[in-house]
């Protein structure tokens, strides 16, 4: 290795005498001069294809090994953990399970209905044991539906994660819930210009259709679009979601510099039995006032669309879709918006009747069941369990489809 | 649109295909120029005015001088033209800072308003790349180039447009006048050197950032060991960011069959500081030496001149790198490490008594302490952060092990790369262990943030 003074180093002026003609001529041996590196990581072909080979391999491979390892077995109300909201990969995989055949019952499917839906579904004031799924089976009598909310998912998303991660949702009864609270403004809309910040932004159309609102790099929005589609990607961020408190594996050291990254990877899936607080205090004991909420329009709405997307591709994959609207807390509202809800009501129930798609669209519960303006406490989803029970459209195309 | 993002991935699989398609044709330059073009626009479309006007100056000027009328007048207006672009751009808002505070301490009541103009990426870079074209022409060390498409291809070739390396025309123009053989080889080189680059950018340099920043932002709120490990990991931080990201535009460039410089050659292994900066960033040394050392008269005149031109020299160079009176510091300390270093050289005790790991050592501690200088914010972070070394407590600076860890490893392959052993990491298993183990590593813990790199700043 030359250790010379790179200053030192051929300090005098160029050779003037020297001819150009010859300068010029050695131009073409200079260019074989330039060395290759300063290591020795240099591979043939030979030697990348089998690096191809293995990182193929653990491409393919990886994601489905890894379902053998890491244990997965939710147990009766089930919901994915709040904290794993954005595991997407963990939610494909609850949907193949809850799908798949049951080993022990014989059945078609583990359960028969999947209630897909927000944190109204989801549950985000009471206990997995006071869900309305939970409510529902208990009218069953036995585990026939599946709690597949996901907590601060909006129709946006949900038609990403339905689309990308909810492909194994076929032939089967689904309970599809729309509340009404994402057609409340603009900002819920996702129609306001202005920047701001949204749940689950890898869910929504990356380029097309262009939503007002978001704005993330191109970089990020092409990064979300190959993790829909490369499951090693969503696999990768499970893992991280899961082990090492949604941060990458730099973040985690830094949090615990001298922890043992392998140590946190403990194989169990965190169950979070405490989720949801099992809220018992209504809105009107929390003191929240009434809202004069600015809906937007059916016709323009977003949330809306990305709805009516949701319902075609889950018919089309061959569910029977049935649509719970709300019950949204109607009592919270004031002057005009009660008559713009109610005329939005009307309008969602008549675009569900053309197109044949049953639906349920209930009363409002008595004020006194509500937490805030779309959430019911656990008597409210008990409740609405019976009513859905009681009505004839939900017998005929849930219960009789069974 | 940089190496290690989804973009640049998007924008390689539309140009690459087509470039191998059109390379035997006459539309691989014009291609070469459009795709170069659209890389820089998507950083600011304005930028392509800088560019532009860069390229056909110079262009222009070579022409003229051709004619052999006033060749020095137009070299002038070349390298004036250029370097007031830089000045502009780059300087404007150092020179106000500092006549601002210069009118103050004269009790002038006036304050000159801040030019609130951002440096364009990559104009550092390109228009010093222009210049040793014109000053290689003046001095007859090169040959006009006639085609337009073919020399502002030359200025603007995409992989190392943005940082580098600074390519000479002499090795880059041929390049482009010959139609490119990519051979298999070619391609696989290109992949090798672009897994390198992309290891050590996302998986090292990223990584060392999280901590270097935490501690760095806020330096009075660190004891010695955080400051000292932050340093440390900042010398290597800003190896991996800038030699990933040339390992990156060297691989790139070489899948398309063009051989770029080596740019840095394991610098933390020199033994001293003139060896040192035959390591680092050797394109920019090599240009500082060429444009600058040896037009103030090199080593000609004798011990003083000499020193008094390799500290302008190094200052200037500090300058290049950014305007602010740290990187003046950083140039001038790394100026006088080269005098004592040079003087020790010539010692027979320095040169046959001491170990070669202790050189190596002390030139590391010694680059390692001016580098404070040019990651802190101001002269009194800097200041702040030296004096907290020396005078702090010793609390637990929670430092990743992990970080650690793997600097630790690619020193160690580097001592074995430059030592005896260099024959095991040649050995086929190793090799393709090495990439296995990046290749892995990138693909479950590579931070998901997309850090710009350090350079591009300059």
């Amino acid at each position: 290795m030359e250790k010379k003074d790179i200053l030192d180093a051929g300090c005098s002026m160029p050779d003037a005498r020297r001819s150009r003609k010859s300068r010029i001529e050695n131009q073409e041996s200079r260019i074989e001069e330039v060395p290759y590196g300063s290591n020795c990581v240099r591979l043939s072909a030979r030697e990348w294809l089998i690096i191809g080979i293995v990182f193929s391999a653990l491409l393919y491979f990886g994601p489905t090994l890894w379902e053998h390892i890491e244990r997965f077995e939710p147990g009766p109300d089930y919901r994915l953990p709040y904290d794993l909201s954005s595991d997407y990969w963990l939610h494909n995989r609850y949907c193949r399970w809850a799908c798949s055949p049951s080993p022990s019952e014989g059945r078609g499917s583990r359960y028969e209905t999947l209630v897909i839906g927000d944190s109204v579904v989801w549950g985000h004031f009471v206990s997995k044991d006071n869900t309305l799924s939970h409510h529902l089976n208990k009218n069953a009598g036995h585990n026939q539906f599946a709690n597949l909310g996901v907590d601060g998912i909006h129709p946006a998303a949900l038609a990403g994660l339905l689309k990308y991660y909810g492909r194994d949702i076929k032939g089967a009864n689904v309970i599809l819930h729309f509340n009404p609270l994402w057609m409340s403004s603009k900002k819920h809309d996702l129609q306001i210009d202005k920047e701001f910040h949204f749940n689950h932004p890898k869910l929504v159309p990356q380029f097309i259709p262009k939503i007002p609102c978001y704005k993330d790099s191109y970089s990020r929005r092409l990064s979300a679009v190959v993790e829909r589609y490369v499951t090693f990607l969503s696999w990768t961020s499970h893992l991280k979601i899961t082990y090492f408190d949604s941060m990458d594996l730099p973040a985690w050291t830094l949090e615990h510099p001298y922890g043992n990254p392998l140590k946190a990877v403990t194989l169990q899936l965190p169950t979070f039995e405490d989720d949801g607080q099992n809220e018992r205090i209504s809105w009107k004991e929390k003191g929240i006032a009434k809202q004069d909420f600015q809906w937007v329009e059916l016709e323009t709405s977003l949330q809306w669309n990305f709805f009516q997307q949701s319902i075609k591709m889950l018919k089309a994959r061959g569910n029977t879709v049935f649509v719970l609207v709300g019950p949204f807390n109607e009592h919270l509202l004031k002057g005009k918006s009660i008559d713009t809800y109610r005329r939005m009501k009307s309008e969602i129930e008549a675009w569900l009747r053309q197109n044949n798609v049953p639906y349920y669209m209930p009363e409002a519960l008595p004020s006194n069941l509500y937490v805030d303006a779309s959430h019911p406490l656990s008597e409210g989803y008990a409740m609405l369990a019976k009513q859905l029970y009681e009505n004839e459209s939900f017998r005929s195309s849930i219960l009789c489809s069974e | 649109m940089l190496f290690h993002t989804w973009p640049f991935v998007l924008f390689f699989l539309i140009v690459y295909p087509t470039y191998l398609a059109v390379k035997g044709t006459r539309l691989r330059l014009p291609w070469l120029l459009a795709a170069s073009y659209f890389f820089y626009a998507c950083f600011n479309p304005l930028y392509l005015i800088l560019i532009a006007y860069s390229t056909l100056l110079d262009y222009t000027v070579v022409a003229i001088m051709e004619k052999g009328r006033r060749r020095k007048m137009w070299l002038s207006i070349s390298i004036v033209n250029n370097l007031a672009l830089l000045s502009f751009f780059k300087y404007g808002g150092f020179v106000t800072e500092n006549l601002n505070v210069l009118l103050s301490s004269l009790g002038i009541p006036y304050a000159i308003p801040a030019p609130g103009i951002f440096l364009p990426v990559g104009l550092s870079f390109y228009i010093f790349q222009s210049m040793s074209y014109t000053i290689d022409y003046y001095r007859g060390n090169i040959e006009r180039e006639r085609s337009l498409i073919r020399y502002a291809t030359f200025v603007s070739l995409f992989p190392r447009l943005l940082m580098g390396p600074i390519e000479r025309a002499r090795n880059l123009l041929p390049q482009l006048h010959k139609r490119p053989g990519i051979s298999k080889q070619d391609i696989t080189d290109g992949l090798s050197l672009f897994i390198v680059g992309f290891f050590k950018k996302v998986a090292l340099a990223d990584y060392l950032a999280l901590y270097v920043d935490k501690v760095y932002n806020a330096p009075g709120q660190y004891q010695s060991p955080a400051l000292m490990l932050a340093t440390f990991l900042f010398c290597w931080q800003i190896y991996f960011d800038f030699s990933g990201y040339t390992d990156m535009a060297r691989g790139v460039a070489r899948m398309m069959g063009f051989r770029l410089m080596l740019n840095f050659n394991n610098p933390y292994l020199a033994t001293g500081l003139g060896d040192f900066w035959s390591r680092w960033h050797i394109s920019l040394s090599s240009w500082f030496k060429d444009y600058v050392y040896i037009p103030l008269g090199g080593n000609r005149k004798g011990t003083f001149n000499t020193y008094k031109n390799m500290f302008l020299t190094m200052v200037i160079s500090g300058l290049w790198h950014g305007a602010a009176w740290t990187f003046v510091i950083w140039g001038a300390m790394h100026a006088l490490g080269r005098f004592v270093t040079r003087e020790l050289e010539r010692t027979s005790f320095y040169k046959e008594r001491v170990p070669k790991l202790v050189k190596q050592l002390l030139v590391f501690i010694f680059v390692t302490f001016t580098w404070i200088f040019f990651r802190a914010e101001s002269i009194s972070d800097a200041w702040i952060i030296i004096t907290r070394i020396f005078s702090s407590g010793l609390a637990n600076p929670y430092c990743p092990l992990l970080a650690l860890t793997l600097i630790f490893s690619v020193w160690l392959y580097q001592f074995a790369y430059e030592s005896r052993v260099k024959w095991l990491l040649e050995l086929r298993p190793v090799r393709i262990g090495i990439v296995v183990l990046m290749v892995l590593y990138l693909a479950f813990f590579a931070p998901s943030s997309e850090q710009p790199f350090i350079y591009l700043q300059f």
